[in-house]
């Protein structure tokens, strides 16, 4: 058995006075895919956030493969190189096509071959299942389809961790299945996943484990199977059975 | 008077080109100055952002000629060198045209929303590299349509140069007006020509933003994220 690839030690964040991450601790090991669910404002994303430096941290430790995170050292790139983020809005440079938007980082960031990261970024195309958009621009393409278009950008470093913050809640009904699909495949292919989703389904079938957080702590933290046939606690029942409708 | 000023129709033409030529390296020296401006006002230190904050106000509220008196009669009694009439009115309407610039590149740079930024750091860009290939590129469609107003607001400014006896377009129509008895023919091909400058400048410019674009395609979706 390999060391985790993430520990998260007594993790507080805070804006200003208010505290959002209060305490929080948890490891993720390589080949799970962790599904965060819990009501909004809960620092879900915030969490995400603080795991890539994105945000400073004002107490407790985060480590990602034995390095620590720290948004504000120089050290921060070498670890983000290694982490893909998926975002709820997409963020694709609409100034690029699609094969611009994967090839950047790694010709900017990682120093490689055009050629070479051209070639790689035509496979993962056809991972996401996009070969025939290619040279599309973001504004021309669906919601699903700049999804799948961010999902390659972050693969295109070879991440060693994917964090989705909730990759579907903007898309249209018919495109999300298009996006699940994919990130199905990804944790098929063994790949470490944090996804934060209210796509219970997914997370039942896909997840390894779910976390479900509350004012920014974790409530419970297990097999999705077991905590949706039961939950342990009062808050995570009630918050499941509100969003399963 | 009649016979006169069309004699001297060259002697606008090349007039024109020195007005032409002085505010677009006014232009351009303020383009590049406000860009560094603009990067400051738009920087995370407070100590930079309050820098250009004060620089920006201040050209902004001081008149053109005052800077460009300063820059004449003012550096060579501090400094002990003269500036010759050309190299004032450039400072004088560069420092003008690069507070201007300033507030235009600067919403360029705000116009690109906090997404962009967060998934270029995200895959582990840094900030130069990400004014590159990221920012900059959305950031100057915003950016060159405003600039257009500030070539031309700097052209006719340039006419102040002028007073200090530097010999471009609105001083050669003096002296021709002068030198042919006063009419006021010379006046109205003053006129015309700084008219007809300005007119081709715009139509350029739109010309540009279409070859550039501008508020086309991309920036309908995912722009402001
Ligand atoms: N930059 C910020 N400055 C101040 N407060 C912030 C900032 N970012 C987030 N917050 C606050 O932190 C809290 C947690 O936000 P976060 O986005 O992490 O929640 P979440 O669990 O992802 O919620 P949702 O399900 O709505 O996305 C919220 O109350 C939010 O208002
Ligand atoms: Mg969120």
């Amino acid at each position: 058995m390999t060391g985790p690839i993430l520990e998260i030690d007594t993790l507080v964040k805070r804006f200003g006075s208010r505290t959002i991450l209060d305490g929080l601790t948890m490891s993720v090991h390589p080949g799970e895919v962790v599904c965060f669910v819990g009501p909004s404002g809960t620092g879900k994303s915030t969490l995400l956030r603080c795991v890539n430096g994105l945000e400073d941290i004002q107490g407790g430790e985060i480590r990602f493969e034995g390095e620590k995170v720290e948004a504000r050292s120089k050290r921060i790139v070498a670890v983000r190189k290694r982490i893909g983020m998926i975002f709820q809005q997409f963020n694709l440079y609409p100034h690029l096509t699609a094969l611009e938007n994967v090839v950047l980082a790694p010709v900017v960031v990682h120093g490689e071959a055009r050629k070479e990261v051209e070639a790689r970024a035509r496979v993962l195309f056809e991972k996401v299942r996009l070969s025939h958009r290619i040279d599309a621009y973001p504004a021309q393409m669906s919601g699903g389809e700049q999804q799948r278009v961010a999902i390659a950008r972050s693969l295109a470093a070879n991440p060693h961790l994917l964090m989705f913050d909730e990759p579907t809640s903007a898309l249209d009904p018919e495109t999300v299945g298009d996006v699940l699909a994919v990130m199905r495949d990804l944790a098929l292919e063994g790949r470490t996943m944090l996804v934060v989703t209210h796509e219970i389904r997914f997370a039942a079938d896909v997840g390894t484990r779910m976390v479900f957080m509350d004012q920014g702590r974790i409530v419970e933290d297990r097999p999705p199977r077991d905590m949706l046939a039961d939950p342990s606690t009062e808050r995570a029942k009630r918050f499941l059975s509100s969003i399963q409708g | 008077m009649n016979q006169s000023w069309v004699a001297f129709l060259p002697l606008f033409v090349k007039a024109a080109g020195i007005t032409i030529w002085l505010s677009w390296l006014a232009l351009m020296i303020g383009a590049f100055g406000g860009t560094l401006i603009a990067l400051m006002r738009t920087s995370r230190f407070l100590p930079l952002r309050l820098v250009a904050l004060l620089y920006t106000e201040f050209f902004r509220s001081i008149p053109i000629l005052i800077v460009l008196f300063f820059a004449y009669f003012g550096v060579p009694l501090v400094l002990g060198i003269d500036l010759p009439p050309f190299a004032a009115a450039t400072c004088a309407l560069a420092l003008h045209a690069s507070s201007t610039m300033s507030e235009v590149v600067r919403a360029g740079i705000e116009s690109v929303g906090k997404g962009q930024w967060e998934a270029a750091h995200a895959s582990g860009m840094r900030y130069p590299a990400i004014m590159r290939y990221v920012v900059g590129p959305q950031a100057i469609r915003v950016i060159l349509p405003p600039s257009v107003g500030v070539y031309v607001a700097t052209l006719k400014e340039s006419s102040l140069a002028s007073i200090i006896g530097y010999i471009e377009l609105t001083k050669t129509g003096l002296l021709v007006r002068e030198s042919t008895g006063g009419g006021f023919a010379p006046l109205l091909v003053l006129a015309v020509i700084y008219f007809l400058i300005n007119y081709a400048i715009s139509l350029g410019g739109a010309a540009l933003e279409r070859r550039f674009d501008v508020g086309q395609k991309f920036l309908t979706v995912g722009a402001g994220q």
